[in-house]
């Protein structure tokens, strides 16, 4: 039987377009030292630190190594892992599995990434299939955008109801002291005019990319109940890959095929049969207008084709019945390394009541997503309640 | 037909961050200065400096000069005309190492160099590659 | 932490060649583009899925993939898109001229689509479910690039 773990401490540095005040290793540090504030614990109680990065956008292997007293990591058991877009949720489940093996009681999660030394763009294409892909792909943009058009197709959503959702994760992103695009006054004018990208995301309807790092610590049971009064209960966790091919599922975001098989996964393991209902907050990553439209039908928030309708009646507004995003999301903040574990430590400090002015009300559970890699999902559930 | 194989580059530039600490070395070598950082923890001379002890796990304050001397710890020879010979040194008063290049130097004398010191460039940009290369320190007696 | 003052920044290009295997049944099929100009699928014994590019195993059933099956030439867009947004190209590192038609086309008999490049980079002239036409080179060498584009076709 797995051990109870919970989450108990977090840390995120300021996220920012280009953190040239920092290196890697001084921005690791920046959260490692922010999470260990928040559970008032020392480098030594760390039994074990698990690292997610993606290193094509560094141009060098091992980054992490380059940094390795950045991050605490010497004489530490760890690991490495890069899964791509999803490799913050990807350390956040094989913490997780630490813990919960009964081998370690308290792991630290770093996800961590400076886009400004690279080029994101070039860097993903690199991610396609050199015989294959690579020569007509144009990053992560022209991925979406491919399946944007087919979004569009099968459910008839629009270019408004997509700005919405570009207008809701800037307006949030204001509330989160540490979020990179705050948005106040943007609107939907402001998204549907701004710089076409690749056919039908525009600049605004697309995440940005931002130099930041985020540490999450997880502890065993006994510890959780000592370490935080309120920790984050990991209820469920789940993984799902996709075919290899771009081109191989045959809707893409329109039929999200390992966020439906993740989802229902975790949702089972967690007893949720109506997650609308159920799960009280979101933080999905959603990486551009469009896909946050298509993940609540893949997630089940809705019916299929009623993406559009669900941003249009508000129901995952910060006030909604269910909110999505209230950090902002990965459209106002996007280091990808870090992007994904920032939604498990955003699910948790909702959870743990330290979400400050984005805090959801009463929030007893709630759910993260990572989506990245060939469409690879993670899905975790944190819960107030022990499970 | 057995084998079929595509030949294709990957080209990306890059623009790295040097960081606090290393950009106060970087700067220094461009004055023919060569700075360190002691922590107060462990006492420890970091060079490159470290601005942060990731073993204390506490800030590093405390700056210090050292000298362009040091010890030659290990060396290797890459195969090419001229040989390229590269060296790891430790500063006198460094704890940690550099690796940089050894110049003026064969690699069959290599066995029996202990000492070296930075040759220094005339244009220096503030780059570790200010210094040339490190070159034996030879005893008059040798000579 | 983000107002302080900028550290140096230190440049670096990343200049790699590599020699990828296109492997058995990318030989086979590029073999059947360049002396045939044909597209070659291979069919799932269980799911009936036809796969391309074409592959030993369907991921699905876990079966082996062994009957090679022409699909195309004509297909249908299932997505696409036009890039107007500059980026460097990692194959060359220079920037890729934009503005440029790609989508995902699904050639008639195959169950999965391919990347390929449209003539046409007007957003207002293509639609998903247009029907396209590979358009071959002349002289072709045995790579994706034996195909120039894939053509709109009228309705």
């Amino acid at each position: 039987m797995p051990r109870r773990v919970a989450i108990i401490a977090t840390g995120q540095t300021k996220h920012a377009a280009r953190r040239l005040d920092v290196n890697i290793r001084e921005l690791i540090t920046e959260a490692v030292t922010r999470a260990l504030q928040d559970a008032d614990l020392r480098m030594r109680d760390i039994d074990a630190v698990l690292l997610g990065n993606m290193e094509p956008f560094e141009g060098f292997l091992f980054p992490e190594l380059w940094a390795v007293e950045g991050w605490g990591g010497y004489m530490k058991p760890s690991v490495k892992f890069n899964t791509g877009g999803t490799v913050g949720t990807t350390t956040a489940i094989a913490a997780y599995y630490y813990v919960a093996s009964g081998i370690y009681d308290v792991v630290m999660a770093i996800g961590f990434e400076k886009q400004s030394e690279g080029h994101t763009q070039t860097a993903i294409t690199t991610v396609g299939d050199p015989v294959w892909e690579r020569s007509v792909m144009a990053g992560a943009i022209g991925n979406f955008a491919v399946m944007a058009t087919t979004y569009m197709h099968e459910s008839g959503v629009t270019e408004e109801q997509a700005a919405k959702a570009a207008v809701k994760a800037r307006r949030n992103a204001c509330l989160n002291e540490y979020a990179h695009l705050q948005m106040p006054d943007i609107t939907v004018e402001d998204v549907l005019k701004s710089e076409m990208l690749a056919y039908p995301v525009k600049r605004l309807d697309m995440c940005p990319q931002s130099d930041g790092a985020v540490a999450v610590i997880f502890a065993e049971e006994s510890k959780a109940q000592k370490l935080a009064p309120r920790p984050a209960w990991v209820r469920a966790v789940a993984t799902a890959h996709e075919q290899q091919y771009m081109g191989d599922s045959p809707k893409r975001l329109a039929e999200m095929r390992s966020l439906v098989a993740a989802s229902r996964r975790a949702y089972q393991a967690a007893g949720i049969t109506n997650p609308r209902k159920e799960l009280d907050v979101a933080e999905i990553y959603e990486v551009a207008s469009f896909a946050e439209l298509a993940m609540y039908e893949n997630l089940g928030f809705c019916d299929r084709g009623e993406g559009g309708k669900l941003i249009d009646a508000g129901v995952t507004a910060l006030t909604g019945e269910l909110p999505v995003n209230p950090s902002g999301g990965v459209m106002s903040t996007n280091p990808i390394g870090a992007t994904a574990l920032i939604r498990v430590a955003e699910a948790a400090l909702q959870i743990m009541g330290k979400a400050g002015g984005r805090q959801v009300e009463g929030a007893r559970t709630a759910l993260a997503t990572g989506y990245g890699g060939n469409a690879w999902t993670d899905v975790i559930i944190l819960s107030r309640e022990r499970p | 037909m057995d084998e079929w194989i595509v030949r294709q580059k990957i080209r990306i530039p890059f623009r790295y961050t040097a960081g606090r600490a290393i950009s106060r070395f970087l700067l220094g070598l461009a004055e023919r200065r060569i700075w360190a950082t002691r922590c107060e923890g462990c006492g420890r001379v970091y060079v490159p400096p470290l601005g942060f002890c990731g073993r204390c796990w506490r800030e590093i304050a405390e700056w210090l000069e050292l000298s362009d001397e040091g010890e030659l710890v290990s060396y290797t020879v890459r195969p090419a005309k001229p040989p390229e010979i590269f060296g790891l040194i430790r500063l006198d008063g460094a704890d940690s190492h550099l690796v940089h290049r050894l110049g003026e130097v064969e690699p069959t004398e290599l066995e029996r160099v202990v000492r070296v010191r930075a040759v220094w460039r005339e244009d220096r940009t503030g780059s570790i590659l200010d210094i040339a290369y490190f070159a034996p320190v030879r005893s008059k007696s040798l000579t | 932490m983000s107002e302080e003052s900028p550290t140096l920044r230190i440049d670096f290009l990343l200049d790699t060649e590599y020699q990828y295997a296109v492997g058995q049944y990318g030989m086979r099929f590029f073999t059947g583009l360049r002396d045939h100009a044909r597209f070659m699928g291979v069919r799932c014994p269980e799911c009936g899925r036809v796969y391309i590019p074409p592959r030993p195993v369907c991921g699905i059933c876990y079966r082996e993939l062994q009957e090679w099956i022409e699909v195309g030439p004509e297909g249908t867009i299932v997505g696409w898109t036009v890039v107007r947004i500059p980026f460097i190209d990692p194959m060359t590192g220079e920037q890729r001229p934009v503005p440029y038609g790609f989508a995902l086309i699904r050639l008639d008999g195959a169950s999965t689509s391919l990347y390929h490049f449209l003539d046409e980079a007007d957003e207002r002239k293509i639609r998903v479910g247009q029907r396209v036409r590979a358009i071959f080179r002349e002289k072709r060498e045995g790579s994706l690039r034996d195909v120039l584009y894939f053509h709109l076709l009228e309705g």
